[in-house]
């Protein structure tokens, strides 16, 4: 290892009422995995934006290979060898695999773009890393993990030397992480140096040679994943003991709430995305949708909250049937959603929170009759609600938008399980939050379930699937491929099962890189 | 933080927030008006001598006050419908073509009603006149719902139609006798009285009882706004149609009722036009006050009551412009120009926030 | 009948009428693929029209009134492009303001320069592009009259607009600016993260749109028309952008909707003149390019996928 290839010095950078960094000094050595881990806000992925000429920082400074830098853009960035992957894709969806690659720096004949030029470099440098991918393919059509294989060759194409992967393994499936992981340990050899973002312990343990971890804005401590365990990376990332299991008593089940039946239903381009799902929810039980993101999940969730038409099939809500009913329908009939962008289907930002607790409610007595709304019956119940869950807010007449992620989400769950529903959906609830509002959530869950009522989950997150659930059903490609009581799979085992698999070589490959990882 | 929240902002944060709400607007006003100023200047013409022309003709005797009223009158109706759409997330761009058919159907009315008593006949061409303006954006408004074509481009070739509509009512099937292409006048007792046959005190020549029809109608809608469902579901879906229909709000539904509201409002403001002003109908009997609406809505923030204030502002421009035209000899089109430039100051509010923030010193301590 | 309808003329007439349509469309497609709205088009057009018309009547050129034509519609989009690009003002109320501002001042310098509102002194029009003689007797006269109709009896702006879409269309797909213009549209961030200028993009595109929709309008003006009338461009430039919806955001689509639309309303001409037979009044002639454009808009909108990020102004960081 010869150096430092980057170094920041106490970097500062300030936001409305945050200091996203306080003075951060860290540094990467050439051909390292450095590991930037904290949690949700810490100020992991500013500090990185930063280096990227994203943000310009008020204070500090950064040196590439020794020599101090001004980067104001992400072009100087480039210029000077760094690449960054970030957390949302950069891809233009309706464009090719090249052209995405290419965009900034399209090689030319004349004026116009030379595409066979541009197509022989992409192909050069994905057989070099072993990164296969088809470049004519649009990116729309590519599936997660190939799209970050885009993201990685745009970063390749461009000449990094530093790459910068901000919560690489956030959408990828326990397989794909194995691979990725496998693709940055080739970066490496070939003598690229590396830092990935992320608040997952498992991956600093398996992947990184050294971890810095990030508090409140502030590096916390250093340190190299042969010295320490995931119980003191917890503890470093979250400044306290973090209690991993989430404690739940065993039930029965109490009757059937939810029952979906041969379900089809298709997608904004009119194709089939849940292609005959069959379950039962009974009361008291959490059963979980685990699946690599856009399998159909969101397809699902729409047609059991009345959001979108259903192709066929049956839905059956404590005997009643619901197949075809709207939005407002399904509310009535006991099925509240905690939607999984709360930004966008959640909230309503610009509404106070009164009115944000009562959508959904609003033209039921007390709250309205006639059509009239009673502001003192809604002013009562909104008081009722933000103490019942805690939403920290000065008063309930500040717009939603006004909240942190952590007290918006709660504000979310207080509108849908405060109307005491015979149903909970909640589709990625913890979603961008910190260890505390996960603790929140996954307790109010748990607590929505010990008083009998039925719950649905749906995320991605395989460690919340696994400490939640009673049952987890896996979803791949719109059809339920398999089904499991909770501890009776691992995370290896769903992660197989969430990528399609069934034949025996594939097994045994999984078996393999999980024995190399530990 | 820790503290309680409360159920009301109380009411400092509430006299911060509507001085707030005004301040945009008013700097917006005094900006155009200087930047008109230069235009009138540097065109050779004195911008004072032209606006104290300009404040003359609109409020110098009770008379040219009840002009400036009347010229507001339809700017209410047209403001509040182009207010209520952009509440429910809607661009009503073509008020005007409502606006004609409102018109269209109290010419019709005024003259197959006659006989019967003015306060019925008043009542009766409202309704069937805000029922025409909301015929005339259903049709957008079920485009918009159900397949999404966009209600700008629409509701504007509506405007069109309902335009050559009219020009062919007016030159053919409803074309009073004699040279001149206009409708058969309406019947007396299908007119709204002007105030001053209510009191004939108040000396406000043509200023007519639309005015105060526009003013309650305003509050109403403020009213509706704010403590109805469908006032609070059209506010929902404006700002968030996603987070609505996941709370059970039929987006579509929202879409086709606020449209069909804004049209109606819009027609309210041919039916007055008619009934309280021209009597007839013909071609060129609007100024552009669908569009004219527009600026006035921004103006006033798309508050209903806001909008009152607005409309006066530019009716008052209106009626002072034919005499800073006489008077100063400045073309009276140059109100159209502050008119697009009161929209542009509103719309990008950080002009006016960088020009108040000398002011809100103390505020910006605060914060820091 | 059939006979007196389908003439050379008809196409002709098509064409040239399809022009000012057509190059505000492309207009609106350049601006809309880089992610702003441009329902200012109209008045773009309109400022275009009149400032070509004083730059006539002043120099007594119509080619430096077309150039006149060309650099107000730009000026124009300047400020369409200040205010949503750079105060993210909504780019809708925006383009509406332009409008107002846009007949304001057409209205305003009308009675300054000319004395008087309504129409303008008639200037010197621009020539057809081509005068060639063809056969005046013998059996291909028939022949010719449609080849010098059809082909060769434009004024310049006319072929410039078929110009523009071959050429637009190609570079849209084909270049270094088209492939950034789509980036600029679709996801803005992927471009800037990649070291492309948002902003500067985005101004560019709204300025060249704002270029087109003044040489739409100095071909009404200074090509069909030879004076200014306050308020001519009636509703075109709304025509425009359905048309270019209708052309799925691509300048050679945006020629041929506009070609639709010209052939409408060319036919639509022709048909008056049996108005002794058919008795319709004149005004259902004239409202069909707005019916049509409705029509055309329903039925197509809904498959049409406009770029993503339109209409959603731009925040660094």
């Amino acid at each position: 290892m010869g150096g430092s290839v980057l170094e920041v010095r106490e970097i500062t950078k300030r936001f409305p009422g945050v200091l996203a960094n306080d003075r951060v000094s860290l540094s990467l050595e050439r051909g390292e995995i450095l590991a930037l881990l904290g949690e949700n806000g810490a100020g992991k992925s500013t500090l990185m934006n930063v280096v990227y000429g994203l943000l310009s920082p008020d204070g500090g400074s950064v040196h590439i290979d020794g020599k101090p830098v001004s980067i104001k853009s992400p072009r100087q960035a480039i210029d000077m060898g760094v690449g960054m992957v970030h957390q949302h894709f950069m891809l233009v969806e309706p464009l090719t695999v090249t052209e995405n690659i290419v965009l900034g720096n399209e090689p030319t004949r004349g004026i116009a773009i030379d595409f066979r030029r541009a197509k022989a470099d992409v192909a050069e440098i994905s057989k070099r890393y072993g990164l296969a991918v088809d470049p004519d393919a649009i990116v729309r059509d590519l599936s997660v993990g190939m799209q970050q294989r885009v993201e990685i060759l745009k970063a390749l194409y461009r000449g990094a030397k530093i790459l910068i992967l901000d919560e690489p393994t956030a959408v990828l499936t326990p397989q794909e992480v194995h691979e990725l992981f496998g693709v940055v340990r080739s970066l490496v050899a070939e003598g690229l140096s590396v830092v990935f973002i992320t608040h997952k312990l498992e991956e600093v343990m398996a992947a990184a040679d050294r971890v810095v971890v990030m508090r409140d804005g502030r590096v916390v401590g250093e340190t190299r994943p042969a010295d320490t365990d995931t119980a003191g990376l917890a503890k470093m990332m979250v400044g306290r003991d973090v209690v991993f299991r989430v404690h739940k008593e065993p039930r029965t089940c109490e009757g059937t709430v939810l029952s979906v039946k041969d379900l089809r239903v298709l997608d904004e381009r009119h194709l089939e995305a849940v292609k005959g799902v069959s379950f039962d929810v009974c009361a008291g039980e959490i059963v979980a949708i685990a699946g690599v993101s856009g399998n159909g999940q969101s397809q699902l969730i729409e047609a059991l909250t009345g959001l979108r038409k259903v192709l066929a099939g049956t839905v059956t809500l404590a005997g009643m049937d619901i197949t075809h009913a709207s939005a407002r329908r399904t509310i009535k009939a006991g099925v509240s959603h905690v939607p999984e962008d709360r930004h966008r289907r959640g909230l309503v930002l610009e509404f106070d929170l009164a009115e944000n607790l009562i959508l959904g409610d609003h033209r039921e007595p007390p709250l309205a009759r006639a059509g009239i709304m009673d502001t003192g019956a809604i002013t009562r119940l909104a008081l009722e609600r933000v103490a019942d869950y805690d939403v920290r807010t000065p008063s309930i007449k500040v717009t939603a938008g006004t909240l942190s992620g952590g007290n918006q989400q709660k504000l979310v769950l207080a509108r849908e399980m405060g109307r005491n529903p015979e149903l909970l959906v909640a589709a990625q609830p913890t979603r961008g939050l910190d260890v505390g509002a996960i603790e929140f959530v996954h307790s109010r869950i748990i607590a929505e379930r010990d008083a009998g009522k039925a719950v649905l989950l749906v995320s991605l997150e395989l460690e919340e699937v696994q400490s939640l659930a009673d049952r987890i059903l896996v979803l791949f490609e719109g059809r339920i491929v398999r089904e499991v009581r909770a501890g009776e799979a691992t995370d290896e085992e769903l992660g197989y099962y969430m990528t399609g698999g069934g034949g025996s070589k594939l097994t045994e490959e999984s078996v393999t890189v999980g024995v190399e990882v530990e | 933080m820790s503290e309680k929240p409360t159920g009301t902002g109380g009411f400092a944060r509430v006299a911060r927030a509507a001085i707030e709400q005004i301040a945009t607007p008013v700097v917006s006003v005094v900006l155009a008006m200087l930047i008109g100023s230069a235009i009138i200047a540097a065109v050779g013409y004195n911008p004072i001598e032209a606006f104290s022309a300009l404040f003359a003709g609109a409020f110098g005797t009770p008379r040219q006050i009840g002009e400036t009223l009347m010229r507001a009158t339809p700017l209410i109706f047209t403001g509040l419908a182009v207010a209520y759409g952009f509440r429910a997330g809607l661009f009503n761009i073509g008020a005007e073509g409502q606006l004609f058919m409102g018109g269209l159907s109290a010419a019709w009315l005024g003259v197959v009603l006659a006989g019967l008593p003015q306060p019925l006949n008043i009542v009766i061409m409202i309704v069937v006149g805000a029922l025409a303006g909301a015929a005339w954006a259903f049709v957008p408004a079920i485009l918009k719902a159900r397949v999404g074509a966009h209600e700008v481009i629409t509701t504007m070739m509506f405007g069109y139609i309902a335009r050559y509509l009219v020009s062919w009512l007016v030159t053919g099937p409803l074309k009073a006798p004699g040279q001149i292409p206009q409708s058969v006048q309406i019947a007396k007792e299908a007119s709204l009285p002007r105030l001053t046959d209510l009191l004939p005190m108040l000396g406000t020549g043509r200023a007519h009882l639309g005015i105060v029809i526009g003013v309650g109608i305003a509050v109403f809608l403020w009213w509706v706004l704010k403590y109805t469902t469908l006032g609070f579901e059209a506010r929902a879906v404006g700002f968030n149609p996603f987070a609505s229909e996941t709370g059970g709000v039929s987006v579509a539904a929202t879409t086709v009722k606020s449209l069909c509201i804004s049209g109606s409002l819009a027609g309210l403001a041919g039916v007055v036009e008619v009934m309280g002003v021209h009597y007839r109908l013909f071609d060129q009997f609007s100024s552009g006050f669908g569009f004219t609406g527009i600026a006035v809505a921004l103006l006033a923030k798309n508050n209903p009551i806001g909008v009152v204030a607005a409309a006066i502002l530019f009716g008052a421009m209106s009626a002072g412009a034919g005499s800073m035209q006489l008077n100063a000899d400045v073309p009276q089109k140059v109100i159209f120009i502050i008119q697009a430039l009161i929209i542009f100051f509103v719309a990008a509010e950080q002009i006016a926030k960088f020009i108040l923030r000398p002011f809100e010193g103390k505020k910006g301590a605060e914060n820091a | 009948m059939l006979s007196d309808v389908i003439t050379p003329d008809l196409f002709a007439s098509a064409i040239r009428i399809a022009t000012p349509l057509a190059l505000a469309a492309i207009g609106g497609t350049i601006c809309e693929r880089s992610g702003v709205v441009n329902i200012a088009l109209e008045g773009m057009m309109l400022f275009g029209a009149f400032m070509g018309v004083v730059g006539a009547t002043f120099t007594g050129s119509p080619w430096i009134g077309l150039l006149v034509a060309v650099i107000s519609g730009g000026l124009l989009a300047l400020i369409h492009a200040f205010a949503s690009i750079t105060l993210r003002t909504d780019q809708v109320v925006s383009g509406t303001a332009i409008n107002i501002l846009a007949a304001g001042l057409t209205g305003f310098f009308m009675e300054v320069i000319f004395h008087r509102p309504g129409t303008t002194d008639p200037v010197a029009r621009l020539r057809p592009f081509f005068s060639v003689d063809g056969p005046s007797s013998g059996p291909l006269v028939e022949v010719w009259r449609w080849i010098d109709t059809v082909f060769l009896s434009y004024t310049p702006i006319v072929y410039f607009a078929i110009i523009i879409a071959v050429a637009g269309q190609w570079a849209l797909f084909n270049t270094r600016w088209g492939l950034r213009l789509r980036a600029l549209g679709e996801h803005p961030r992927a471009a800037d993260t990649v070291g492309i200028s948002v902003i500067r993009g985005r101004y560019a595109a709204v300025v060249a749109s704002g270029m087109l929709g003044g040489l739409a309008g100095a071909n009404l003006s200074l090509e069909q028309v030879g004076s200014f009338t306050e308020g001519m461009t009636n509703g075109r430039g709304f025509i425009a952008l359905a048309a270019n919806i209708f052309g799925r955001w691509t300048p050679a689509g945006s020629y041929l909707a506009s070609l639709l639309f010209g052939f409408a309303d060319a036919l639509q001409i022709k048909m008056q003149v049996f108005r002794d037979v058919i008795t319709i009044p004149s005004q259902f002639f004239l409202m069909l390019p707005y019916v049509l454009t409705v029509i055309v808009l329903a039925g197509v909108v809904g498959r049409a996928v406009a770029p993503a990020a339109i209409g959603k102004p731009y925040e660094k960081g």
